[in-house]
Formats: structure tokens, C-alpha cells, sequence
């Protein structure tokens, strides 16, 4: 298990940076190695990531989600498996906090290349210095999902959601 | 119920070991061979290589999910679906000397794959009641017949509008939209004779009718059930799905009462390891479990979670899941602890041992998935079974988690979408008022009749028009004999069709043939080439465009017959545009995007690679009861009373079949080579009955309402189905499936546990072939 931490500070308040950060499928906007993000169900997303010609693609669990405060999400594949949480900290006025911790599992050698950690470990902090830019250069976010997350399952945004949204009759 | 002259084997039955693998080189191998023996080498490429593609063809078999556009194979079709979207390009052809050199009469004493192998259905015909002969008549006049019959009843209520599993999106809208301006409700589907008790009981607890899961779950899942279905046959590309969890490190545990090839063994025919080598293992722990015992079975793994739970309290449960998301919980678990020992191994015909087997891999597994189809769904108890998987997920939080859900597993391509278009008799008022809204008329709030309910209708008098959107209803409904006698007491009967089928020659005094494009085809109308859309089991949409030349001129597609049905009939009156949705299906789109939720700006997002994904409240931590909760549910069974001597009955399909219509005699998973008149029983139970392998018997139906139904001259196989229940062919055993024999609370037929008797065929004089 190889554990990674890394912590920057962004001049935008903590809801700004939050609510970017929700908004996976934008990331290939600002982040160099992430070419695609689906969000496939508000707690699973796929991401394709890659250097050069070499892609690689993963889904990911949100286990837990918190507005303004954390987000933590695991990988759905068992080799290689990583897991990560990022958490956002109010610093003074208008300045927020964001750590990014990853434990990676490397299994088998494929597993063990492709995650190297002192690789991983300059790969995240160049990102998160993207998103930094980005953010900090567009000074509100692009959109936001204020849903809470746990354990896996999604709590309804509002107390009482519509109901009409898709069609709620049996089904034969 | 006597043979049919087609159904007489060409050659004599032969047995050989059931198959302990499914799909592999030989499904490619027979796929071509039946694909080439229908139509031109250029024709099967062009389908198959456009099949369930993005902007191509939508398989019309199954409602299994496309994999993501971007991951699909060049080959993304299975054995069935190629044999079947061949069957429907076909090259042969039926014209109007077809109908002169064959009877109705004669024409009601084949075989369904003699009927279906005569072709394409090319130019409208009509039966008149003094006749015995189809004849050409142009549509012109066919529709100023159908629109007179129906303006002469005298109720909007005497008319029945049925909807087969492969019409479109957009067909189903406009069928439903017509019923309901005419001023009935009077729409049956075939849902409600395949998943109806999935869609009650789904709606019930969980608030939508729908299954919870996508592909990825399916992928991601570390246990994974497979209840009372037959992938291999029945959904072969849910096979690769099952295979890419299994090399994710899933379990699987099928629970069925035969032990059918695809549930042991997948070679995937597009990679190395299904070519050369062995492929992969499916189930991991198959459970042999008796007839109907799905729901016991289910009621003693959640007795067993309970006592789990008392036992490493707070370990076992999800309890936050079941505080914030359900209610009823303390209600279920005193009745599920108060279930007997004795009666779940009686029903389930398990060992204790064999279901403490499967608590502890649930007990090992953190995302699970559970499949089902008609093995659990056509039983008496088909909805509280389903309630109870509903449980049993909900007691480890196992619903809207990634990996996570419940999958109904449904059998034909648009079965799903035709309902979220409306077809159905009991729409809620919501759906109504928005029809009413969009179109500026009162669409009739009482509810209508099924597909049961529609045969009892016919059966007395109270329906006599019936006009079906594809299918075959005659042979898809239960007690055939019931069945045709009310479908012959209609006024008038019309099938709009691809091919021929016996629900044409078994049909009402006046009859009507109108002959429609197929999916392969293209589809151009006054506002140019159109598509479809569809949705599948996983709550898909998106589109299906035809490329092959339409099969003749003639044929109109399913929309226009509507929407030309719809001006005639109606007359202006309500104002709906059919001109308009005849020329450009984008109109009627935009019109769905008003009325069903979540389609909005539909044209538009369906364009989009791989459609539009409906979302599931379930996964969006919202369960739209009653109640605004998911709900625990208390469930009761009777076992059913089989007296001595007896055994319970499924019907089912072969391999080389679809849906009602055979393509040949044989079965080749299941070793029956040659006949379909055969009656797989445990060779126990044939020792106990004193029969015999290879002796022939009529299989006799037990039913309250003690009427003669007997399926003559079956020939017995020894196979290794459950202790006490019997398998054979549909549809040539649905006369054995009394028609009130139904499944509480949905109304579907319990064609899955019919209690027969077997007695030795009495001697006869042969028939010959007609």
C-alpha cells in the first residue's frame, strides 16, 4: 500500500472550490493526465487517464460525500485498487484548503509499473495545481451537486425530491 | 390440444447430454448457417455488423444493455439475435397465390415454424366471414374496414389494442395516444404475460417499476444471483456481462430447476480463451431448487442475515440504509423469523446446509446483484418472491450502491419502452393529464383490461375488435384452446405484422393482415429517413435505424399504419396532427418529451452516442412510494398442492427459438434433437409414475374449474430437472395453462407451475401432414 498526501491552498472560498470540484466531467479541461470523465450515477463515475499514447481506464465509488467538507471514493477494480479522499478546509477569508490523500494497491507487476509512487505522487500535484489555476482563474464554479453520500448510498439533495422525473408506474 | 400436422418431426427424436457449456465456436457456426439459409450473404453482413451499433440496428430480440458506445465489439450480437434478425430479412416471400393455394383453415393446422419459414408478408390481405381465403385489399380500403368496425361498436370499451415487446417508442405512443382518443384504456402488452409481477412488485416497495442496475454494477459486483433464468438461450449477451464480473472476482450462484448450459459454462466466441480454450465458469454454487421455491428460498437466507445479525449485532445489517431509506423493518423481521425450517427445504427441495452455504457467500460479499426473469415471475407468487429479493437486498444496503441492485431481466427488445410510452390499462392520472394537456382531450380514466382480462372479454362477447402491434397473441397467451375460441368470437381481428403466424389464421369472423416494415429496414417517409428509438432492460434509450430495402413495397411502417388508422377512425376529432407524426417521428418525440417524465428535449438527447440514460430515483437515494420509503414487505406462500402422482409443469423455450416461434426442432443445450413434443422429467420421478424413457404420454392439466386440457403424444426424456417438476415447449403446452391460473396481484399466468399428470398416449390412428 502506498499512501499519498498532498495539500495546496486555493484562493477561492470553500463552496467554490467544492462545487468544482463535484463537476468530474469538467476535469479533462484543466487536468493534464485526465482525458475523459462519465459520470455514470451520482455515487459511480469512469475515468480514463493516460500519458501520451497509454490510456487507462477506471470506475470509481463516491463512499462518502459531504457539501464544503470531503469527498472519499474508491476504485471498483481490484488490480491495480486505489482508493482517496479530498478535503476541503476553509483558510481565512476566501481561501480554501484542499488535500488530496491516495492509497494506491499496487497487485501484480503490471500493477507495480503503472503506479509508481514517486510518479503518482508528481502527477497529483501538478493537478492540483491545475485545478488551483483554473478555479482561481475563473472565480466561480462551473456548476455544482450539493448530494450527500454515505456509505455508498446517496441521499436525495432536497427533503422531498420530485417524483416526476422518470416514470414512476409498474413496469411489466 | 392434437398435433398440429407441422409439428410432425421430419426426423425421429434423438437425446444427447445436455450441453455443460453455451455459445462458443458452434453458436457462431449455427448463426450463419440459419442467417445464410434465409437471406443473401451481403444482407447478413450488413445486419450483423450494424447490430447494436451506435445509429444502427437495435437487436429485436432481447432488452439486454449495449455495452458504452466506445466498448462495443465489432460483433456485438449474439447467436439468437443474429438468427433472429435474419429470420426477419429473409428473402422468401408471401404474395397474395400464397393465400389462394392455402386456407385459413388449413393454414390453422401448422406448425408455428412452418408458418414462420414461409417469409415476409408483403401486401395487405382480409379474411371476410363467409370466406375461407385471405385476399388482397388496399389499404385504402383496409383502413375505411377497420375504421368503420371500430366507429359501429357500441363502446369505444368493446375494442382491444395489443402491443408486442418489438414495437417502437414511437409506435407504442402513437398506438396508446389513438386507443385513448377513441376512449379506451383497453391495452394489453405482453408485459403482462413476462414481468408483470417484476413491474408490481418493484413499484410497490421500491416506488419504480424498473430495475436498478447498469452494466457497470453487473461488472463491479462480488456476488451475483441468477434466479430462474436461462441466459444462455434467452439473454446470451448478459453471458459476457456475467463473464467480465466473473474476471473481476465475482461469485455467482444460478438458481434454477434445470441446470441449463449457459448458467455452468461461457466460451465467449470473440476471445481466445472461448475459441481454444475452456472458457469461463458461471455459477460458481448452482442451487437445484424446486418450482416456485424462489421465495422461500429468499425468506430463509433473510431468516438467516437476521440471526447473523443477533449474533455479531451491528455487523451484519445496514443499518443506516434501513433507519434512513425503509420502513416496515420490525414487521418483516418478526414474520421472516417465524418462518418454518421444514417448509422451506419442502418447498425449495434444498438442504439446510445448501442455504447456509449461500448466507455465508453473501456474508462474504460487500456489492450484490440479483437477476431474475420468468422462472420466478410466472409463478402464483411471482410478486411476493420479487418483494422478497426486494428484502433481502435492502437488509445489506444492497440497493443503490455501485455493484449493487435489482435487475429484472427482460425478454423482448422494447418491452420496457412501450410501457414508459403508456401502454398500459391502469396509467396513473399524472400520465393522463398530460395527455390531456398536449392534446386537448379527455382520455377515459377507468381502467382497462389486460391481457387476461382482454381473452375473457373476447371469450364473452364484450370485446369484438382486437388489433394487435405486432406479436402473436394467440400463441403467447395461456390456455390456447380458451384463447382461440375467443379470438374467433371477435367481429374483427387485425395483426400488424412482419411475418406469418397462426394469431392469423386462428382470428376473428372478419380478418385483417397489415403487412410492416421490419427493423432491419429503412423506414423513409414524406419528411425523409426516419429511426426508432428503444429502451432497454437498463433503462436505455436511444435509436434504431433500418438499412435494408423494405421486404416490398407495400409495406407501411407500424407508425403509419397508426397514425393513418388514427385520421381515419377518428376524423379530425381530437385535432392530433397523424399527417405530421406519419411524415417526421422527430414530431412525435416532441410531443413524448411533454408527457413522459424524464424524456425531455428527447430528439436532441437521443441523437447523442448511445441515447439517453433514465435515471433510477433507487440510485438517486429516492424511493417514490407511498410512503417515500422503500418498503420491507411481509410475504406468505401457500405450496403448491401437487397430489400424488403429479408434477409441476414449466413450459419454456427452446434454444433455437424465439419467443412463440421455433426456427427448428431442436434444442441444442438441452441434447433434444428432432421433436419438441417431449416432456423432460427426473428420472426418479419417472420411476416412481412408472414411466419410461421414450414412452410417449398426454400431459393432462390440473385446475379448479376440472375442464379437459391435454397436450397429446409427448415423448418422455429422462433430465435432470428438480424432484417433482417436469419442463416442456412452449407454446405447444400453453393449453395446459388454465387461464385463471394467475399470479396474485398481477394477473400474469403462472406458466412456470402448472400441476399435470402424465398418462401413457393411447393408441390412434397417425395423421399426415396437411
Amino acid at each position: 500500500m502506498t499512501t499519498i498526501t498532498e495539500t495546496i491552498e486555493i484562493a477561492v472560498p470553500v463552496r467554490t472550490a467544492y462545487d468544482q470540484w463535484t463537476q468530474f466531467k469538467s476535469f479533462p479541461r484543466f487536468m493534464t493526465v485526465v482525458k475523459r470523465v462519465e459520470q455514470v450515477k451520482p455515487n459511480v463515475t469512469t475515468w480514463v487517464i493516460g500519458v501520451g499514447p497509454v490510456r487507462r481506464e477506471f470506475h470509481a465509488e463516491i463512499v462518502e460525500q459531504e457539501p464544503d467538507s470531503h469527498l472519499a471514493w474508491r476504485s471498483l477494480e481490484r488490480s491495480p485498487s486505489h482508493r482517496g479522499e479530498v478535503s476541503f478546509r476553509p483558510v481565512g477569508e476566501g481561501s480554501t484548503s484542499v488535500s488530496v490523500r491516495l492509497e494506491v494497491e499496487p497487485r501484480g507487476v503490471a500493477g507495480a509499473l503503472t503506479v509508481a509512487p514517486g510518479l503518482t505522487r508528481r502527477v497529483v500535484r501538478a493537478e492540483l495545481g491545475h485545478f488551483r489555476e483554473y478555479i482561481e482563474g475563473l472565480g466561480e464554479a462551473g456548476g455544482a451537486w450539493r448530494g450527500i453520500i454515505r456509505n455508498g448510498h446517496v441521499r436525495p439533495v432536497e427533503p422531498e425530491p420530485p417524483r416526476s422525473r422518470v416514470p414512476c408506474w409498474p413496469v411489466g | 390440444m392434437n398435433k398440429r400436422p407441422g409439428e410432425q418431426p421430419k426426423d425421429e427424436l434423438t437425446v444427447t447430454p445436455p450441453k455443460k457449456w453455451a455459445a462458443g465456436v458452434p453458436a457462431v457456426v449455427h448463426a450463419l448457417e440459419y442467417s445464410l439459409e434465409q437471406t443473401s450473404p451481403l444482407k447478413t453482413g450488413v445486419d450483423l455488423l450494424t447490430m447494436n451499433q451506435v445509429g444502427g440496428i437495435d437487436c429485436p430480440g432481447c432488452a439486454w444493455a449495449d455495452p458504452a458506445p466506445g466498448h462495443r465489439h465489432r460483433n456485438e450480437y449474439c447467436e439468437n439475435g443474429a438468427k433472429h434478425i435474419n429470420d426477419e430479412a429473409t428473402t422468401r416471400r408471401i404474395t397474395a397465390d400464397f393465400f389462394r393455394d392455402h386456407s385459413v383453415s388449413e393454414l390453422s393446422r401448422q406448425s408455428d415454424m412452418w408458418l414462420n419459414h414461409q417469409g415476409r408478408l408483403t401486401e395487405p390481405m382480409v379474411k371476410w366471414p363467409e370466406s375461407d381465403h385471405y385476399e388482397p385489399i388496399s389499404w385504402n380500403d383496409a383502413f375505411r374496414l377497420l375504421a368503420t368496425e371500430l366507429n359501429s361498436l357500441d363502446s369505444p370499451d368493446e375494442a382491444v389494442f395489443y402491443t408486442s415487446g418489438r414495437a417502437s417508442n414511437e409506435a407504442a405512443f402513437v398506438l396508446q395516444l389513438f386507443a385513448r382518443a377513441f376512449g379506451t384504456n383497453n391495452l394489453p402488452d405482453c408485459s403482462n404475460m413476462c414481468h408483470e409481477s417484476s413491474g408490481f412488485a418493484l413499484y410497490e416497495t421500491l416506488g419504480t417499476g424498473k430495475g436498478t442496475v447498469s452494466l457497470h454494477d453487473l461488472h463491479h459486483a462480488d456476488l451475483i444471483f441468477l434466479v430462474g433464468q436461462n441466459p444462455g438461450t434467452n439473454h446470451p449477451r448478459q453471458l459476457s456481462a456475467l463473464e467480465q464480473a466473473k474476471l473481476n472476482g465475482a461469485r455467482i450462484i444460478a438458481v434454477n430447476t434445470l441446470p441449463e448450459a449457459g448458467l455452468l459454462r461461457f466460451k465467449n466466441p470473440q476471445k481466445a480463451r472461448g475459441v481454444i480454450g475452456r472458457g469461463v465458469q458461471i455459477a460458481d454454487r448452482f442451487l437445484h431448487i424446486r418450482a416456485g421455491g424462489d421465495l422461500a428460498l429468499f425468506q430463509a437466507l433473510n431468516r438467516l442475515l437476521l440471526e447473523a445479525e443477533d449474533a455479531r449485532p451491528g455487523q451484519i445489517l445496514d443499518h443506516d440504509f434501513i433507519r434512513a431509506n425503509t420502513s416496515g423493518f420490525e414487521e418483516f423481521a418478526e414474520h421472516v423469523r417465524a418462518i418454518s425450517w421444514d417448509d422451506v427445504l419442502t418447498a425449495t427441495g434444498l438442504s439446510r446446509t445448501q442455504i447456509e452455504n449461500v448466507r455465508d457467500d453473501v456474508l462474504r460479499s460487500e456489492r450484490i446483484v440479483v437477476c431474475w426473469a420468468m422462472g420466478v415471475t410466472q409463478h402464483k407468487h411471482g410478486v411476493p418472491t420479487i418483494r422478497e429479493i426486494v428484502n433481502f437486498l435492502m437488509l445489506r444496503g444492497n440497493l443503490g450502491r455501485a455493484g449493487t441492485g435489482a435487475c429484472p431481466v427482460r425478454g423482448h427488445s422494447n418491452v420496457q419502452g412501450d410501457r414508459t410510452m403508456g401502454v398500459w390499462e391502469q396509467m396513473p392520472d399524472s400520465f393522463l393529464d398530460a395527455l390531456q394537456q398536449e392534446f386537448g382531450f379527455d382520455p377515459p380514466r377507468a381502467h382497462g383490461v389486460d391481457s387476461v382480462n382482454s381473452i375473457r372479454a373476447m371469450r364473452e362477447g364484450r370485446v369484438k375488435f382486437f388489433l394487435a402491434l405486432a406479436g402473436n397473441f394467440v400463441r403467447a397467451a395461456p390456455d390456447s384452446e380458451v384463447t382461440e375460441a375467443a379470438m374467433r368470437n371477435c367481429r374483427l381481428t387485425a395483426h400488424i405484422s412482419t411475418k406469418l403466424n397462426l394469431s392469423h389464421a386462428i382470428c376473428g369472423r372478419t380478418a385483417l393482415i397489415l403487412p410492416t416494415l421490419g427493423r432491419t429496414e429503412r423506414d423513409i417517409q414524406a419528411g425523409g429517413e426516419q429511426f426508432v428509438t428503444v429502451e432497454n432492460s437498463m433503462s436505455e434509450v436511444h435509436t434504431s435505424r433500418g438499412r435494408l430495402k423494405p421486404a416490398s413495397k407495400l409495406l407501411l411502417s407500424e407508425v403509419a399504419i397508426l397514425c393513418r388508422l388514427g385520421r381515419r377512425t377518428l376524423n379530425g376529432k381530437p385535432d392530433i396532427p397523424w399527417d405530421r407524426f406519419e411524415a417526421d417521428y422527430g414530431a412525435i418525440r416532441d410531443r413524448i418529451s411533454r408527457i413522459v417524465p424524464g424524456l425531455h428535449d428527447f430528439n436532441r438527447r437521443v441523437a447523442r452516442p448511445g441515447g439517453i440514460q433514465l435515471p433510477n430515483p433507487v440510485n438517486e437515494g429516492v424511493f417514490p412510494t407511498a410512503v417515500g420509503k422503500a418498503l420491507f414487505t411481509c410475504n406468505d406462500w401457500e405450496m403448491p398442492h401437487l397430489p400424488d402422482g403429479h408434477l409441476l409443469l414449466q413450459t419454456l423455450r427452446s434454444h433455437d427459438q424465439w419467443n412463440t416461434i421455433p426456427y427448428t426442432p431442436n434444442d441444442r443445450y438441452r441434447g433434444i434433437h428432432g421433436s419438441r413434443r417431449v416432456v423432460l422429467v427426473n428420472p426418479a420421478d419417472l420411476t416412481e409414475l412408472g414411466l419410461s424413457e421414450g414412452q410417449h404420454v398426454d400431459l393432462i392439466g390440473v385446475w379448479t374449474d376440472g375442464a379437459d386440457r391435454r397436450a397429446e403424444d409427448f415423448e418422455v426424456v429422462p433430465y435432470p430437472t428438480s424432484r417433482g417438476c417436469a419442463a416442456s415447449y412452449y407454446p405447444e403446452t400453453q393449453g395446459l395453462v388454465p387461464l385463471d391460473s394467475v399470479a396474485d396481484i398481477s394477473n400474469q399466468p403462472t406458466s412456470k407451475g402448472v400441476v399435470v399428470r402424465l398418462e401413457p398416449t393411447a393408441p390412434r390412428p397417425s395423421t399426415s401432414p396437411g
